[in-house]
C-alpha cells in the first residue's frame, strides 16, 4: 500500500491572527528621497508615497495622500480644486461612513456617535495605507502617528504631537459600512508642550489621567487614516501652524486655497514619526498524517533493493526501515496536490510511529 | 531525572504543487485532499552499511546526514520513490519491473531507446513498394528491431514484467497477493504520445496535469495487464524468481507530432537514420527524446521507459 487515506480525525482547520509591526520614519515621508518617492499625478487627486524612488523596481507603495473638504465647511466654489476636494470627501465619507436613513452620505463624525450629531469633521486629510503594509487589517491600538507642530515651518518638528487610536483595543465602533474603527485621539508627544496653552482645558477626553483631543478616525480593515484638518489649527496651537514654506498659509486657508498635491505636501513635512502593527488572518488546515509502527517500513526507492533483495536487511527477520523525506498530499484520483518536506531523514521502522502534521495555509 | 527530548514534534508547511492550485483555482470540487503518502527520493539506501564494524547505530549515519532539498512544486518531479506499507515485517524480497525483451518483438533499438516513427511516411512511405525512404523497416521489408510504428500501431510492444528477480527464490513459488501489482499507472507528454495496448486500442487518461502529463490508470483484467502463468525457468522470462504480473503496450502518436515537425524543432534534435532502401542512403531526420514512467499502484515500483519519437526531416 502507498497511500494511506485521511479521515475526518486527521483533519482540522484553524485560524491563526499573525501581526508585524511597521515602523515607518517619518524622514522617509518627509525628505530623505526628496520627491523621488513621492508620485504625483496630472489628475490631482492624490499623492503615493514610496519607500524609496518610485522609479526603482525596488520602491514598494507605503501610502497614499488626498484631503478633502465638506461643501458645509467653510469654502467656496471658487476655491482652489474645490471639486476635486468636495469629491474626495464625499467619495471616502460614502466608502467609510455610508448612507443615513435618508440616502445622504453621513460626514466624518468626531467621535463615531452618529446619531448624537456632535462634530463633525470638515476639512480632513485622508491616509489610505497600501494593502502590502496593512494586510487584512490594522491591529488595534497599536497606531501611532507623531507629527510636527511647531509653528514655524523650519522648526516644525520643535513641538510635537502624537495621535493614537489609545484604548481602542476595547472601545472601538462598528457602525461604518467598511468595518471597525477607532477614534484618534491627540496628546502631547514625550517632551513637547501644547503651544496652545488654552487648549489644555478643551480636550475632549481624559484616558487613564492623559487629556486627549480628537484628531480623526482609524478604519482597521479598509487601513485607512482620517485625520481632521484641526489638528493643525488653533484649537490646539497657538500661533497658528505655518504649513506652507512661502506664504506661510495656515491650515484653513491651505485647505481652500492650495491644491490637494500642495496640502499632501504640507502635513508629509511634518510627519515625525509612524507606526502600528498589522494583521495577517491565517487559515490553515492541519492534516495529521498518522504513521503506524506497520506502515511505511519498506520502500520502493530503486536504491532500497539489489536485485530484488532488500539491502537494509540481513535476514527476513531483521527490522525493515525506511526513511521519510517528504510527505505528499493526494486527491481520490491520486493526484498530487501538495507536497511537505522534512529538514533531515526520518528513519521509519516497526519499532517506531509517527504523527507528523502537515499545515496548509490560505 | 532529566526532562524528555520533545523537539520531535513534526509541523511541517505544506506548499502546493503547480497541478494543485490548477485545481484549486478550477473551484471544481477536485482539489480534496483525502490520502498521504511519504517519499524517500533523496535517499541512496546503498549507503546503509549494515556490517558497519562500531554497530547497529552506524549503519545509517551517512544516511540520516543526507541533505534535504525544498519542496519541488511540479507535481511531475518529486514523490516518485514512496515508502510501502507491507503487513509481513520479513519480507526480504521486494518486487521490481523489468523491460522483457526476451523476444525480438519486444527489444529495444540498439542505443537503447523505442523507436518511435511518428507517420505513416517515416514509418515506410505509408507502405509504398516504390518510394522507400521511410527509416522503419529493413531492407528486407521487415519492421526494424525497437520500432514502433506511432501511426500504423504495428512493431515493438514493450513489455514490462514484474516479480521478484532473484535466483534465491524458485519462480515456481507464487508471489504473495501484495507483492503482485494489478494496476499500473502510466505517465506520458501527451503532446507526443498516447497509450494504446497491443491491439492498437486508445486508453483514455485519468487526467492531464499542468504540465500536460497524462497519467493513466491500468488494470489487472482489461488489455494491457496479464498474470504471467510461466513459472519454469525459461529463456522468455526476464523475471528470475516469483513472477506477478505484465504491462503490454505500444504508443500512438499524438497528432502534433504527426502532422507537425514544429515540437520537434521545440524540443528535439537532428539524426540521421538509414532508410529501406540502401542506395537511397540515410535520412536526415528529426527527434524528440523522452520518457514513460510506469509505477505500480499497490507496489510503488517504477521505471522510466525510454522512447525517441522519429520524424523524415
Amino acid at each position: 500500500m502507498t497511500f494511506k487515506p485521511l479521515n475526518e480525525n486527521d483533519t482540522v482547520n484553524t485560524r491563526t491572527l499573525l501581526h508585524e509591526a511597521i515602523p515607518l520614519t517619518g524622514a522617509i515621508v518627509s525628505g530623505t528621497y526628496g520627491t523621488n518617492n513621492i508620485k504625483t499625478y496630472s489628475h490631482g487627486m492624490f499623492e503615493s508615497v514610496y519607500d524609496y524612488p518610485y522609479l526603482s523596481s525596488s520602491a514598494n507603495h507605503i501610502f497614499d495622500l488626498t484631503a478633502g473638504l465638506h461643501p458645509d465647511g467653510p469654502i467656496a466654489s471658487t476655491d482652489t480644486q474645490f471639486t476635486k476636494k468636495r469629491n474626495i470627501y464625499n467619495q471616502m465619507a460614502q466608502v467609510l461612513m455610508g448612507y443615513d436613513a435618508t440616502g445622504s452620505i453621513q460626514k466624518f463624525d468626531e467621535d463615531g456617535d452618529l446619531l448624537l450629531g456632535g462634530a463633525k469633521m470638515q476639512e480632513i486629510i485622508v491616509m489610505p495605507f497600501s494593502r502590502l503594509l496593512t494586510k487584512d487589517e490594522v491591529k488595534k491600538e497599536t497606531f501611532e502617528l507623531t507629527l510636527g507642530i511647531n509653528a514655524g515651518y523650519n522648526s516644525a518638528m520643535n513641538s510635537l504631537i502624537t495621535i493614537s487610536d489609545v484604548s481602542a483595543s476595547s472601545e472601538y465602533r462598528v457602525n461604518s459600512p467598511a468595518g471597525d474603527y477607532g477614534i484618534l485621539y491627540a496628546t502631547n508627544s514625550a517632551g513637547s508642550t501644547f503651544l496652545n496653552a488654552a487648549a489644555s482645558n478643551t480636550h475632549t477626553s481624559s484616558i487613564g489621567g492623559v487629556k486627549y483631543w480628537n484628531a480623526g478616525l482609524i478604519f482597521y480593515q479598509a487601513g485607512i487614516i482620517v485625520l481632521t484638518g484641526s489638528i493643525f489649527g488653533t484649537q490646539l496651537t497657538a500661533p497658528a501652524v505655518d504649513m506652507d514654506p512661502t506664504n506661510l498659509a495656515h491650515i484653513d486657508e491651505l485647505m481652500t486655497g492650495s491644491t490637494i498635491d500642495q496640502i499632501s505636501d504640507a502635513f508629509r513635512h511634518r510627519v515625525y514619526n509612524m507606526q502600528f502593527n498589522n494583521t495577517t488572518e491565517l487559515n490553515s488546515t492541519v492534516y495529521f498524517c498518522r504513521i503506524n509502527h506497520n506502515e511505511f517500513n519498506y520502500s520502493s526507492n530503486p536504491t532500497y533493493l539489489s536485485g530484488s533483495r532488500i539491502q537494509v536487511k540481513n535476514q527476513a527477520t531483521d527490522e525493515p526501515v525506511a526513511y521519510i523525506t517528504t510527505v505528499g498530499l493526494y486527491n481520490d484520483n491520486n493526484e498530487l496536490l501538495a507536497t511537505a518536506k522534512l529538514s533531515e531523514p526520518l528513519k521509519k521502522s516497526a519499532s517506531n510511529e509517527f504523527t507528523i502534521r502537515t499545515r496548509l495555509d490560505y | 531525572m532529566g526532562f524528555l527530548d520533545n523537539s520531535g514534534d513534526i509541523i511541517l508547511d505544506v506548499v502546493l504543487t503547480d497541478h494543485g492550485r490548477m485545481l484549486l483555482a478550477k473551484g471544481d470540487g477536485s482539489f480534496q485532499i483525502t490520502k498521504f503518502a511519504l517519499c524517500d527520493e533523496e535517499i541512496d539506501y546503498s549507503l546503509y552499511d549494515k556490517n558497519h564494524p562500531s554497530g547497529s547505530a552506524y549503519y545509517d549515519l551517512e544516511i540520516l546526514q543526507a541533505p534535504i532539498l525544498e519542496a519541488f512544486t511540479n507535481n511531475g518531479s518529486t514523490m516518485k520513490t514512496r515508502l510501502q506499507t507491507y503487513t509481513n515485517m520479513e519480507l526480504l524480497f521486494l518486487p521490481v519491473l523489468r523491460l522483457n525483451e526476451r523476444v525480438s518483438i519486444n527489444k529495444r533499438a540498439s542505443n537503447g531507446a523505442y523507436m518511435i516513427p511518428v507517420n505513416a511516411e517515416t514509418e515506410d512511405n505509408s507502405g509504398s513498394s516504390t518510394s522507400l525512404t521511410g527509416i522503419g523497416r529493413n531492407t528486407d521489408g521487415s519492421i526494424r528491431e525497437g520500432f514502433l510504428f506511432g501511426e500504423s500501431l504495428v512493431g515493438t510492444i514493450i513489455k514490462v514484467d514484474e516479480g521478484l528477480d532473484t535466483t534465491e527464490i524458485s519462480p515456481k513459488r507464487r508471489l504473495d497477493d501484495e507483492l503482485k501489482e494489478t494496476s499500473y499507472a502510466v505517465q506520458m507528454d501527451n503532446r507526443l504520445c498516447k497509450l494504446v495496448d497491443s491491439q492498437g486500442t486508445l486508453a483514455s487518461f485519468d487526467y492531464l496535469d499542468d504540465d500536460n502529463i497524462a497519467y493513466y490508470t491500468v488494470d489487472l483484467g482489461d488489455t494491457f495487464i496479464t498474470d504471467i502463468t510461466n513459472d519454469t525457468v525459461s529463456a522468455s522470462e526476464v523475471i528470475q524468481g516469483p513472477r506477478g504480473t505484465r504491462l503490454e503496450f505500444r504508443l500512438q502518436s499524438s497528432m502534433d507530432l504527426n502532422t507537425s515537425p514544429y515540437l520537434f524543432n521545440q524540443l528535439g534534435g537532428e539524426v540521421s537514420m538509414p532508410t529501406q532502401n540502401a542506395a537511397v542512403g540515410p535520412a536526415d531526420t528529426l527527434f524528440i527524446d523522452s520518457n514513460i514512467r510506469v509505477v505500480g499502484v499497490k507496489t510503488g515500483v517504477m521505471m522510466d521507459v525510454p522512447v525517441r519519437f522519429l520524424r523524415l526531416k
